[in-house]
């Protein structure tokens, strides 16, 4: 029998949404659409129009050893091209953020290819070859796993996540990179990543409303859906803390 | 006849507000304001908070200027401070122990006036009201 791709299991709503996720061919909903020109402000990293820089020859040039695996992964862009690694960390505040670090870990590992990323408590960075790095940045803050009020792009002092939100309802950051317009009723970047100041502030769209972001959340919470409610869930998480309790990495040596 | 160890001091009530929301600079100025003016037995207002640094202290742009337009001087009590914190937490000290359930109701209604986003009310003591044995080892 040929073994089907599970996500992740229980049947409530935020084990739901974890499996959307994950799931790679679910399309996640594309809720807004910033330019890639302002993308690559925020990031930080060149300025738009300008070439990319490389840290090797493009792969065509270079003398690769006959080795099958080689043939058989095929590189991504920015790797055939030499480019530079670089990042993108998001912050996700505790208050109904629409992903939060783990989900994320696991959401760029089944959806990307030639990432390297990293959780922390409250972001997740994902460094990758620029130009690709690029493309997957507009992806992830057009898309539904990003609420331009509760999420953040943040290059250093992330710091904000599990405080409370200020009044306009923002995350709070000790550096102001995105701002609340209130004519508008938008959020605005007006620091890139790393809080360098940007020529013009950068519109990221209007934040989502509560009740949205409750019907999106991957979050177990007290006051929302409590994980010991998801009985699958819990069985699941029990069985992976077994184990890693009785046998560390090695579960395949337990005998049950 | 043993000599009686010194009174212990009494401490203050402070009735602690927590807003629901880390609140602006502007809405600091008015609670800080409408408490000491409204409110009677105030000794003392201390407040805390989420730190705003005044320049980048790491990254690539570490010791350019942050600009958070929240960390600016107010004016409390016709006095000028600044405020270098988005404010989380606001604790009232009350100079009269018979009078803190006035001072919580009227501190109440001036809340629900200007933290529309919900507060809660507490009352204890959250700061040291005599030296602690660190303080006499360091002499303070």
């Amino acid at each position: 029998m040929a073994y089907k791709r599970q996500f992740y299991p229980g049947t409530s709503l935020p084990a739901k949404n974890r499996r959307k996720f994950y799931d790679p061919n679910y399309k996640l909903e594309k809720l807004r659409d910033v330019a890639m020109d302002d993308v690559v402000r925020i990031l930080g990293h060149r300025k738009p129009g300008e070439d990319y820089k490389s840290i090797h020859p493009p792969l065509d040039e270079c003398n690769e050893p006959d080795c099958p695996v080689r043939q058989m992964v095929v590189p991504i862009e920015g790797a055939k091209k030499g480019d530079r690694i670089r990042y993108v960390q998001f912050t996700d505040s505790v208050y109904w953020a629409p992903a939060i670090p783990y989900i994320r870990a696991n959401m760029y590992m089944s959806r990307l290819r030639g990432i390297d990323t990293g959780t922390l408590s409250g972001r997740q960075i994902i460094e990758m070859r620029e130009r690709d790095l690029e493309k997957v940045s507009k992806e992830y803050i057009d898309n539904e796993t990003f609420d331009p009020a509760r999420t953040g792009i943040r290059g250093a002092t992330v710091h904000g996540h599990a405080c409370r939100l200020d009044e306009n309802g923002l995350m709070f950051d000790a550096w102001q990179r995105y701002r609340w317009n209130a004519k508008k009723g938008e959020v605005e970047y007006v620091k890139d990543q790393v809080a360098i100041p940007l020529d013009k502030p950068i519109s990221v769209g209007k934040p989502m409303e509560d009740k949205w972001l409750k019907a999106h959340t991957t979050m177990f919470r007290a006051d929302g859906v409590d994980m010991r409610d998801d009985a699958e869930v819990m069985a699941q998480n029990l069985r992976i803390h077994r184990l890693r309790t009785l046998c560390g990495y090695q579960s395949f040596a337990q005998k049950e | 006849m043993a000599k009686k160890p010194p009174q212990e001091q009494i401490p203050l009530p402070e009735v602690l507000i927590f807003p629901a929301r880390l609140l602006k600079a502007e809405t600091t100025e008015k609670l800080l304001n409408r408490i000491y003016d409204d409110v009677p037995h105030v000794r003392h207002i201390t407040v805390s908070g989420e730190s705003l640094p005044a320049t980048l202290n790491a990254g690539p742009g570490k010791g350019l200027p942050a600009e958070h337009p929240e960390r600016r001087i107010i004016k409390v009590k016709g006095q000028e401070v600044e405020l270098r914190l988005l404010v989380g937490r606001v604790f009232v000290e009350i100079d009269d122990i018979d009078n803190v359930d006035d001072s919580l109701a009227r501190i109440e209604s001036i809340c629900n006036e200007l933290l529309p986003f919900g507060f809660s009310l507490e009352v204890g003591r959250y700061s040291k009201f005599k030296p602690t044995v660190t303080d006499y080892k360091k002499c303070r």
